[in-house]
């Protein structure tokens, strides 16, 4: 198989007419490898480790659980899938009468990044018989306050969309 | 940029009572229209006699924006003449290209403050590219 771009390390000698490639797996690395991406990840690894997975685990489950007792508190809201022990960091809900993208608009102006939409589960969607839905998502940094913005910028959009109930 | 030059009143009391929502069934034409990556999706049904639009609907789901414009659309060309239909949808896309408001547009001015939401101009476009595709799709007969 040639090699599908050119560039350092890449090569192993050239004439005027043809060239040799080099062995794999540098055939098909040509350029400056993602030292910086490299550095970074080590960085991360080392972070986490510091962390310990096991607090990591534990705080995004206490986090989890937070988030979905503060979201039940709003009417309307539903929230999808298993209980906070059965799921990770992340709860995907829909309110009746509100778009989720209308929902991710109100809330992004409240200082609350949600992603809305199929989250590339399109098929679930529709079994699920949703058009799309919001999604939070939580990590070590996440804390209860944020938690509590999130859910006042809720009740904020449901007083928008003047959502009855 | 404020919330509220997105959900102007009008376009949140059109989102909760939508005007001239559903199919209409015989029509002349029918056409749908979606934004895939939104999730938006939209069908608009016309009855055309003698070049007037005698009668317009709209069905579909999406957000506010897009089910908002698709009601002031259908309420807006009920009536009209096929060209008037035709230079309103013009001056609606105009106006959301970031030119001003031609005269006329009345209610559908709130639409400008989609604008500056740049993402969510195709939801207030939605309703107007498919009622153009299904003039297209008649004039075409």
């Amino acid at each position: 198989m040639p090699p599908y771009q050119g560039g350092g390390e890449m090569i192993s000698d050239v004439w005027t007419d043809h060239a040799t490639w080099n062995e794999l797996p540098w055939k098909f690395e040509a350029g400056t490898p993602h030292v910086a991406g490299a550095v970074g990840l080590g960085a991360a690894i080392d972070y986490l480790e510091r962390l310990g997975m096991d607090a990591v685990s534990a705080h995004e489950r206490e986090i989890t659980i937070y988030a979905m007792e503060r979201l039940a508190e709003i009417p309307r809201l539903h929230i999808l899938g298993p209980g906070a022990n059965e799921r990770g960091g992340v709860v995907a809900f829909t309110v009746e009468g509100i778009h989720p993208h209308d929902i991710a608009q109100v809330l992004d102006t409240e200082g609350v990044c949600v992603r809305a939409g199929h989250h590339c589960t399109k098929p679930l969607h529709r079994r699920l018989g949703l058009g799309a839905s919001a999604r939070a998502s939580f990590y070590v940094y996440t804390t209860r306050d944020e938690i509590d913005i999130l859910t006042h910028a809720l009740h904020k959009t449901r007083e928008l969309f003047r959502v009855a109930g | 940029m404020s919330l509220d030059d997105l959900y102007r009143d009008v376009i949140l009391e059109h989102y909760s009572h939508p005007r001239n929502k559903g199919v209409l069934e015989p029509a002349d034409i029918t056409s749908e229209g979606a934004n895939p990556l939104c999730g938006d999706e939209i069908r608009i049904s016309l009855c055309v006699g003698d070049g007037v639009v005698r009668d317009a609907r709209f069905d579909g789901k999406g957000c506010s924006i897009s089910q908002a414009s698709a009601s002031m659309m259908t309420e807006r060309i009920k009536g009209r003449r096929v060209e008037e239909v035709g230079h309103l949808i013009a001056a609606v896309k105009a106006m959301m290209r970031g030119e001003p408001p031609g005269e006329g547009l009345g209610d559908l001015e709130a639409l400008q403050g989609v604008r500056r939401f740049p993402v969510r101009v195709k939801c207030a476009t939605l309703g107007w590219v498919t009622l153009e595709q299904a003039l297209a799709d008649l004039a075409r007969r």
